[in-house]
């Protein structure tokens, strides 16, 4: 009680008034989550304004609900402007004043955000207190140039083999991750993150999950599972659920890209995720809307492009000079019957540098990632894979293309010469040994020396339909007997002679152990 | 139309001469009804009332706590270039003056600092 008393009176007797005059301004009107106000006729665009409820209330009134709501300067017109409410829009009121706060939208950040769950204005929303985060900085900033960026060659991996070994991922690149909706786009985001795990501390990722008009209770579900997988130690929640006003939901993904900034400017590797960009697009088209700008195509405002380039742009890989960090993004984009031709997944794929593109059809199949080789490509390629993948992934995007355009030909003949059956065999294998379940990401050195055993004939002998036990009987026999080879993939990044001659030696007396008790 | 009509009578207005602002109203008054536009007179007359109280707003304005600060709020909002012809008494604020013209705000008052001081106590 003392120490609260105390601390009131320190803050009576810092109260120095404001010196000046402060432009304000007042709501004309209000609806939709918009607010138009008369006055402020310096106002900047993309200024922060405060809505005052205590200005023209009795005080004991006012605080009954102190909490205070912002707005964004979004359209400067001749006679006033509008603003985005950025909390309960019920709560403004026609004559309320409204406050310049001097500065262009921006959110507390800082080391301490680590394992918390924040919303886009950067507020704990995970019941733990206060963040700490000390520095402000705004939340819309001009991307890197060219100077300041270096090639992205660092792989991120993701766990996943068959993103590893055939969509490569670089630290600094944006990969979209395009689908139908429950097509396993999150989950590959999800693992992605929980894989950082394996990765050493010293190299880490931080990384930024920014959920954008989700369900409460999946994000709720997606931050109970980090937390129990250990990797809210390296992760922040951005969220920004569907119950939010659609201007959070705006700015929810710019948040994640302020935080992720932080780190890759203190030269740390960092990766934001951004599920999902459509739900942003979404959201942006109301406000859009609402403050009566034109409609263009599927009624989109004109500049819904420059949102999501702008966005983008800023996932990069700082040049030595700039300390080396790198900020990699993953934006998710939900098409719809698969129409990747819309106007939004159309936008997103020229903007970004490759694409994960997930199928219903092999969903359905049972394919886990349901990843469509033919169209999912990442335009960094090898640059961004380790020396080891790079040597055991070799040729699989072509033999699996080439196994799909013969499976489709194999529904209409059944009489198959030995070389196509032999071709057929050999990508149902491959398919099944890409084939991986939700939750489990692989350290690079066993998907390195899992695919090697399976690029190399170690797994001819059994049937496609066997794959996936065998499979995780040679994880088990690799860790357990091979554990001094997958240190050295992992130390050096390569499979260099003397550990591929180790290798196949383990992988011949797997082979033996298997045809013994088969 | 509607907003046309209005900044025109407006600007008559802003003139400050009564002759000019009753040509304004009575050349007006013709031209609606040479165009058969009189209908349009009720709302031309509600946007005027809207403007008038938007300026009534905008006008120079000092208010205390109290009647006995009124003497010093008043000269020290005129060392900050707003004069108000007298000062009215709001007792929320609890103690000090504010005082607002043409969208400029100077708080000193007691509640300001007091709802300050609040949320950075309570955050």
């Amino acid at each position: 009680m003392q120490s609260i008393i105390e601390r009131i009176e320190k803050e009576i007797n810092a109260w120095v008034p404001e010196k000046g005059t402060e432009e304000v301004g007042t709501v004309r009107s209000t609806g939709d989550g918009i607010a138009e106000i008369s006055g402020l006729s310096k106002v900047a665009m993309s200024e922060m304004v405060l809505f005052d409820p205590t200005f023209d209330r009795p005080l004991a009134e006012a605080l009954k609900d102190p909490s205070p709501i912002y707005g964004l300067i979004l359209n400067l017109e001749e006679d006033g402007v509008r603003a985005v409410i950025l909390g309960e829009a019920s709560k403004i009121y026609e004559g309320m004043l409204v406050r310049r706060l001097g500065r262009l939208l921006s959110i507390p950040i800082g080391d301490s955000l680590i394992g918390r769950v924040i919303n886009p204005l950067g507020e704990p929303v995970d019941g733990k207190g206060v963040t700490g985060a000390k520095e402000i900085r705004s939340i819309e900033r001009e991307a890197y140039g060219v100077i300041d960026r270096a090639p992205v060659q660092v792989p991120l991996h993701t766990g996943i083999k068959a993103v590893d070994a055939m969509i490569p991922i670089g630290r600094g690149q944006r990969e979209l991750i395009i689908g139908d909706r429950g097509t396993g786009k999150t989950s590959i985001a999800i693992d992605t993150i929980l894989n950082q795990k394996n990765e050493p501390e010293a190299t880490r990722p931080i990384c930024i999950y920014v959920a954008i008009g989700q369900k409460e209770s999946k994000t709720a579900k997606i931050v109970a599972e980090f937390s129990a997988r250990g990797a809210m130690e390296y992760t922040i929640v951005v969220t920004a659920p569907a119950s939010a006003p659609a201007a959070i939901q705006f700015l929810a993904p710019f948040a994640g890209a302020t935080i992720g900034e932080y780190f890759m400017e203190q030269g740390k590797d960092a990766l934001v995720v951004y599920d999902d960009l459509s739900k942003q697009a979404v959201a942006y088209r109301q406000m859009s809307l609402l403050l009566r700008r034109p409609p263009g195509r599927e009624a989109y405002p004109g500049d819904i492009f420059y949102l999501h380039s702008r966005l983008l742009e800023r996932a990069a890989k700082l040049s030595k000079e700039k300390g080396g960090g790198s900020l990699t993004a993953l934006p998710i984009i939900e098409t719809q019957e698969g129409d990747v031709s819309a106007y939004i997944p159309t936008n997103v794929i020229s903007i970004t540098d490759g694409q994960i593109y997930l199928e219903t059809d092999l969903f359905n199949k049972g394919q886990r990632p349901a990843i469509n080789v033919g169209i999912s490509v990442s335009r960094v390629g090898s640059a961004a894979q380790t020396k080891a993948m790079k040597k055991v992934s070799g040729k699989i995007k072509l033999e699996l293309a080439q196994f799909r355009e013969l499976e489709a030909f194999m529904q209409f003949s059944s009489d198959l010469d030995a070389a196509t059956k032999k071709s057929i065999d050999s990508g149902r294998r491959m398919t099944e040994i890409l084939n991986q379940d939700r939750g489990v990401p692989l350290p690079f050195e066993m998907e390195a020396a899992i695919i090697f055993a399976a690029t190399n004939g170690y797994l001819d002998r059994v049937a496609a339909e066997d794959i996936r036990a065998v499979e995780t009987k040679l994880q088990e026999y690799l860790s357990r007997e091979a554990g001094g080879i997958l240190v050295a993939i992992r130390e050096s990044k390569e499979i260099r002679e003397e550990t591929e001659k180790a290798l196949r030696e383990k992988l011949e007396a797997f082979v033996e152990r298997q045809l013994k008790t088969t | 139309m509607i907003d046309t009509y209005t900044r025109l009578l407006e600007a008559a207005a802003e003139t400050g001469s009564a002759e000019v602002a009753q040509v304004a109203v009575t050349k007006l008054m013709m031209h609606l009804q040479s165009s058969g536009r009189v209908n349009m007179l009720p709302q031309i007359v509600r946007e005027l009332r809207k403007v008038a109280a938007y300026r009534h707003t905008l006008r120079p304005r000092v208010e205390v706590a109290s009647q006995k600060e009124a003497p010093e709020a008043l000269s020290a909002a005129a060392e900050f270039g707003i004069h108000a012809p007298e000062a009215t008494i709001n007792p929320s604020l609890i103690r000090g003056w504010r005082a607002q013209e043409n969208g400029r705000l100077i708080d000193h008052s007691a509640k300001h600092a007091l709802a300050h001081i609040y949320q950075k106590v309570t955050v």
